[in-house]
């Protein structure tokens, strides 16, 4: 519209406006090394489970060993949210005390059917359905936070974090099913279940009580688990180790070199974001 | 020969057109009306609508084929890469089309006019209607079909400066081959009412698709606020959308219902009665390339309130627009800012000094000027071509390549089964000036 320009006139106020790489955070190695061995704590957290399965499927371990693990795991996670939260009203810990009996009771109660779920299935389908389960557990898993809404946490829980956890229970379930007594039924989805909707709220409690906790307990985690399947399988121990090696060590280096090449673009023609929160 | 020395043959190309009502249809078709006012040829080529299929006639002898190809999308054709070469080629051919324009980067049915038009040779123009994101998965991939469309288009327009620099961002364009030539308004449609309105009450006018996209949420905030502060100002919302339940609720929780009208879809040729009942004119956008109904507002006269996004401070004149933050107070800040300057405004002023402005015949002039720019570009061969395909990315790049060796192969194969000389030729009807008596 100025007389005089041609229409494709390009003159220096040309891309004045634009902003690149506004929002993006410049990262430190050793803090993302540090932010991924949460990472590696629930994978060994779940390498466990897995572990007590298979030594339950292969007879090793007892029913009493079982129902003493879940006593021992109900109290210690009791212990470490008293010591961490700092919610010591009686009355609330009488409310969880009821509404856990009542879980309990009612797992006791529905084991004789789980004992029979999965009867005429064969053991092969069973076992690849009970992998596939896991795996998708384990990437659609929020790994930040806690799919129980922690006291204090921050954001609800989404879409995948809802898959994920019912993908583990749906693969405690079918491993309970091929289990000889009613009793190991009971008590193995007992154990799988505290562990799976339990651990995360735990370890994010335990995380946000102290750093270094956290890392001497993962730490820990990690030297129990790769003794534990060094007992059982070879072959295994070398992939979990190479697993936690690429976790650990490999992404935070990769990330990081792959950072240099982004490209954020902002500018005036940006769709505007509103500052207030749409209530319905 | 019927068509004059130095007049072209056009083909515009677009999902959206006629009998759909938008800035895009409304712009392909003022176009191709001035166009052959100055002697140019204009044929449009688009999908079918409903029933309304085949080659229809509009006003001027504007030709329409409304191609039997459904849309499955948001008025968008199905994207088959080849399959609509070969009636493309038959209108080019029969036609004698000398140069091909594509409207609108979200029409499937331009990408692919574009992309055959280039392998059979003709002089491609592209222009870009709206403002495009860069991060989500959406935009990406418009992004990447964008780069392919105009890594050998001849020359590009664009409606406003930012959408320049928006178009020439996405498509990594030499800025020296976009031409920014803004939309106009028609101003004989649009006049303000011949008596002013008295100030008691005032009354603003909101226009628009009650949709996320257009601000319809800064609406609900902005209103009850604005009818709070002044108890003599009304509110008329024209048009409908997803976001028409929230203004509803809004009326009911804060009792409004006698000073906000809800008109429901206004249709277009209504809507000049409904902006000549009101003073201000409100556009709440988020996102905007160029926004036509501020136009259309100043034409009748209106004082218009806007966000400032995108390409809206391009379009009018300061003393015709105020303009705020998409922030609800910033807003209620620049309507109170109206309504003060509001008495000092005359209608026959604005609406005068935008028939000065703008027009639809400088539009056309200065698409003339572009496409006479472009039949001057020198014809290319298909080596010559690819290396351009190239750039686009280390994968992207070769399979596009592919992509336009395959379609010229395809139109090879289509020659030899249908040459050339077999189509037949369209004959020219001459139109007779009609004699005013």
């Amino acid at each position: 519209m100025q007389p005089g320009f041609d229409d494709n006139h390009t003159d220096d106020t040309f891309l004045q406006e634009m902003v690149m790489n506004a929002n993006v955070v410049k990262r430190d190695m050793l803090k993302v090394m540090l932010d991924s061995v949460s990472i590696s704590q629930y994978l060994c957290i779940v390498a466990l489970v897995v572990l007590v399965w298979a030594h339950t499927l292969n007879s090793t371990i007892t029913e009493n060993f079982l129902i003493i693990l879940d006593i021992t795991l109900v109290g210690s996670g009791f212990f470490i949210l008293l010591l961490t939260a700092k919610m010591l009203s009686f009355k609330l810990l009488l409310n969880y005390a009821i509404k856990i009996s009542f879980f309990t009771t009612g797992l006791y109660v529905l084991s004789p059917i789980y004992h029979t779920l999965t009867r005429s299935i064969s053991s092969d389908s069973i076992w690849a359905l009970t992998t596939s389960l896991v795996i998708l557990h384990l990437f659609l898993h929020n790994y930040s936070g806690s799919t129980i809404k922690a006291p204090g946490a921050l954001e609800n829980p989404n879409l995948t974090s809802n898959i994920s956890l019912n993908a583990s229970i749906v693969a405690s379930l079918l491993i309970a099913s091929r289990l000889p007594s009613r009793l190991l039924v009971f008590a193995i989805i007992l154990f799988s279940l505290q562990v799976f909707l339990f651990a995360p709220l735990i370890t994010y409690c335990l995380k946000k009580y102290s750093f270094r906790l956290h890392l001497l307990f993962s730490f820990v985690l990690m030297a129990l688990t790769l003794t534990c399947v060094y007992r059982l399988h070879k072959l295994l121990f070398v992939v979990l180790l190479g697993l936690l090696v690429f976790v650990n060590l490999v992404c935070p280096y990769w990330l990081i070199r792959i950072q240099e090449y982004k490209f954020e673009i902002n500018g005036p023609w940006d769709e505007a974001k509103l500052c207030f929160n749409i209530t319905d | 020969m019927d068509i004059k020395e130095g007049k072209h043959s056009i083909l515009m190309v677009s999902d959206f057109f006629y009998p759909n009502f938008g800035g895009v249809e409304n712009h392909i078709y003022l176009l191709s009306q001035c166009l052959l006012k100055l002697g140019h040829k204009v044929v449009v080529m688009t999908h079918a609508y409903a029933n309304r299929s085949g080659v229809r006639y509009m006003t001027n002898g504007l030709k329409v084929y409304y191609v039997p190809w459904k849309p499955f999308l948001m008025q968008n054709t199905l994207p088959t890469f080849y399959g609509t070469l070969p009636i493309i080629r038959t209108i080019l051919i029969r036609e004698k089309i000398s140069l091909v324009h594509g409207h609108q980067a979200f029409s499937t049915l331009c990408h692919e006019a574009l992309m055959h038009a280039r392998t059979m040779g003709y002089k491609v123009i592209f222009t870009d209607h709206s403002l495009y994101g860069f991060s989500d998965i959406g935009s990406i991939h418009m992004n990447k079909v964008l780069q392919f469309t105009l890594a050998d288009v001849t020359q590009a327009i664009c409606v406003s400066h930012t959408s320049k620099e928006n178009t020439v961002l996405r498509s990594g364009l030499p800025p020296e081959k976009v031409f920014v030539i803004p939309n106009a308004v028609d101003t004989t449609m649009f006049k303000p009412a011949p008596e002013r309105l008295s100030m008691d009450p005032i009354v603003i006018v909101v226009i628009s698709r009650l949709v996320y996209r257009k601000g319809a949420d800064l609406l609900v905030e902005v209103i009850p606020e604005v009818c709070h502060l002044y108890p003599n100002v009304r509110f008329i919302i024209g048009g409908d959308g997803p976001k028409r339940v929230r203004l509803e609720e809004m009326r009911e929780k804060h009792s409004l219902q006698d000073r906000v009208d809800m008109l429901g879809a206004v249709p277009h040729a209504k809507v000049r009665s409904v902006l000549n009942s009101g003073h201000i004119f409100l556009n709440s956008s988020l996102t905007e390339a160029f926004c036509i109904a501020i136009l259309e507002a100043a034409s009748c006269g209106l004082l218009t309130v806007s966000t400032r996004v995108g390409g809206v401070p391009e379009v009018l004149p300061d003393d015709m627009i105020v303009l705020a933050k998409p922030d609800p107070s910033d807003m209620v800040h620049a309507i109170k800012k109206a309504i003060r300057i509001l008495p000092h405004i005359d209608p026959q002023e604005m609406h005068r000094r935008m028939k000065e402005m703008y027009s639809w015949h400088d539009v056309a002039k200065r698409t003339e000027i572009v496409y006479d720019r472009a039949l001057r570009c020198s014809n290319q061969t298909l080596l010559e071509r690819l290396p351009r395909y190239l750039t686009c990315g280390a994968w992207a790049g070769k399979l596009f390549c592919l992509v336009m060796i395959i379609d010229f192969i395809l139109w090879r194969l289509l020659q030899l089964w249908q040459p050339d000389s077999e189509v037949e030729p369209v004959p020219d009807f001459k139109r007779t000036e009609l004699k005013r008596g």
